[in-house]
């Protein structure tokens, strides 16, 4: 697992770095439409997200 | 009643505290400590602040918006560097500057000082110390000043440099505009200018060399400081340390012919590019930033197309009212990452077409912008989230509120160190206005002062921040054979650090009388 983390670190990073930053606009409309349920799946997503920079940023 | 107030305090200074230890303690990297602080403000907000699912989905769209508005420029500006970086026109500026003197401290000046800045004007992330350090060393300077010099020296440019990436953070979190806020700030980063030249003297030469480099440092401080005052309140921010160090470049040199500098013949070493070419994209850069931000029908015509996001009124459990309104709004084709856009591609054409490029260029160029660009962007967006979810709870009003009353009216005094210590611990003036700005700007209105004034000493106190930012100084002394020996250069910058932000908070306590 470490040695795939560290070959893919460039690309693990930047799709992290997009997730999140196209995240948060899916939680807007979630939230605009009254979805709690797709706020919350899409908080979990966030969260693994943030996971993975706070470990290997 | 104050107890509770107390706890609250220390709830909503966790995520901050979290930053700031796992930074300056264990050594993580901002993009690392920055996920940490989002979650424990998650954490911290959900079950102390009242914050719910929908509130916290607001204010991570409102932070992505802020994140894109500093991002463009970020991206914009390594993009650039790297295109002109690759194509050796660095050292070629290099090399042309060591031809004009051989004068000890004018070679310090217009390396650590002048140079380092101009750096930061068209890139920053520790590109200065990075770039000057070696050169330094080069020149026959000790590795540790080498590495101080510069350090100490770019500090002044970093608000306005980077195509004035800081100034952009300081704007989009305070929601405040750049004439309200571009004067102080200027003022007092231009105060700045002069002790960065001193100090980047005297940490080589001492007393007496810095007493031979008087007349440079007041005819090339007032010039750069000028510009960069001039530039900053005409609205052309984003050029403010870029064009301030260009005429701080052109009257170094001038000064570098005064007699009591040329007792030294100059160093006779040629570059393979002309100064003009090397700098050339850099004048294409001038052209389009002017005519976009000055020429009304082209500035009209560019800012068409605007990204925004309408907010509703948001209300934590607890019952703190967030009002409704429109996020952030992204210029797309006229924001200053746009502008710089442009004037990369030129200059890659230019370039090209001139055969300054070897065949995979394009490649290596867009590798470099990508490895650097990634693990800043992480850090960026990750505070800028969390500061938001902090925001919208109500936690930076009520740091604010107990920074308020424990210094009350002396909180200029305190104000330019808050921004250091942001910077310190991020590594970045842009970071340190993210985290610390609004709290600044908050506690300021609550103790009655100037928002404009109170926020300026927040960046001066960031860009200050960036000479004793282990992760710049750990990047210079990467470059000459310092690497864990970093302790040395630390020490050298820190003193100064300290006496220069010291001096800014008096400042800012006189200005705050007269204001």
């Amino acid at each position: 697992m470490d040695s795939f983390l560290k070959r893919h670190s460039t690309k693990l990073k930047s799709t992290a770095l997009i997730l999140m930053l196209v995240i948060p606009f899916l939680l807007y409309a979630a939230a605009l439409h009254g979805s709690i349920l797709q706020v919350k799946l899409l908080m979990a997503i966030l969260i693994v997200t943030m996971l993975f920079v706070m470990k290997n940023g | 009643m104050l107890d509770l107030f107390v706890v609250k305090w220390i709830f909503a200074f966790s995520p901050i505290l979290t930053v700031l230890v796992l930074m300056i303690f264990k050594n993580w990297s901002g993009s690392r400590a920055g996920a940490a602080g989002w979650f424990v403000s998650l954490i911290a907000a959900t079950f102390v602040f009242g914050a719910h699912p929908v509130l916290i989905a607001y204010s991570q769209a409102k932070g992505a918006l802020l994140s894109l508005n500093v991002l463009y420029i970020i991206w914009a500006a390594l993009l650039l560097y790297n295109v002109v970086n690759e194509t050796g026109a660095i050292q070629a500026i290099g090399i042309g500057i060591q031809r004009f003197s051989g004068d000890k401290s004018i070679q310090i000046l217009i390396f650590g000082w002048i140079f380092s800045s101009f750096l930061q004007g068209v890139a920053g992330y520790g590109v200065p110390i990075a770039v000057v350090a070696p050169l330094l060393v080069g020149l026959g300077f000790s590795p540790v000043v080498a590495v101080a010099v510069p350090a100490i020296g770019h500090s002044w440019s970093v608000t306005f440099g980077s195509m004035g990436a800081s100034f952009q953070a300081l704007m989009a979190v305070s929601g405040l505009d750049a004439a309200y806020l571009a004067p102080w700030s200027a003022t007092l980063l231009g105060i700045t200018t002069f002790l960065c030249g001193i100090c980047a003297v005297h940490v080589y030469g001492g007393w007496k060399m810095t007493r031979h480099s008087l007349i440079a440092i007041l005819v090339i401080g007032t010039a750069m400081a000028g510009t960069q005052y001039i530039l900053a309140v005409s609205g052309m921010w984003t050029l403010g340390g870029f064009g301030a160090s260009l005429v701080g470049l052109c009257s170094g040199l001038a000064v570098a012919k005064l007699k009591i500098y040329n007792q030294v013949p100059p160093s006779q070493t040629k570059s393979e590019m002309g100064l003009g070419w090397a700098l050339s994209a850099y004048f294409i850069l001038i052209v389009v930033v002017s005519s976009g931000v000055m020429i009304p029908p082209v500035k009209a015509f560019l800012g068409q197309a605007r990204l925004t996001l309408a907010f509703p009124e948001i209300i934590t459990l607890n019952g703190w009212i967030t009002q409704a309104g429109k996020g952030k709004a992204i210029n797309i084709f006229g924001h200053g990452g746009a502008l710089l856009l442009y004037a990369t591609l030129i200059g890659y054409f230019v370039y090209r077409s001139k055969g300054f490029y070897h065949s995979h260029a394009l490649k290596t160029i867009l590798l470099k912008t990508i490895k650097s660009g990634v693990p800043t962007s992480l850090g960026i967006v990750s505070m800028v989230c969390f500061a938001m979810i902090m925001d919208h709870c109500g936690m930076i009003v009520i740091l604010a509120e107990g920074v308020s009353r424990v210094f009350g009216s002396f909180y200029p005094l305190v104000s330019p160190w808050i921004g250091l210590l942001g910077a310190f611990m991020t590594g970045s003036n842009t970071n340190s206005n993210v985290v610390f700005g609004v709290l600044q700007q908050e506690t300021a209105q609550l103790a009655g002062l100037g928002a404009g004034l109170i926020l300026a000493a927040q960046t001066t106190g960031g860009a200050l921040g960036s000479m004793i930012a282990p992760a710049k100084i750990l990047v210079g002394c990467s470059t000459v054979g310092l690497s864990g020996k970093e302790g040395p250069v630390l020490k050298a910058t820190l003193q100064y650090g300290l006496i220069i932000t010291g001096i800014v908070g008096i400042l800012t306590m006189l200005f705050s009388f007269i204001r």
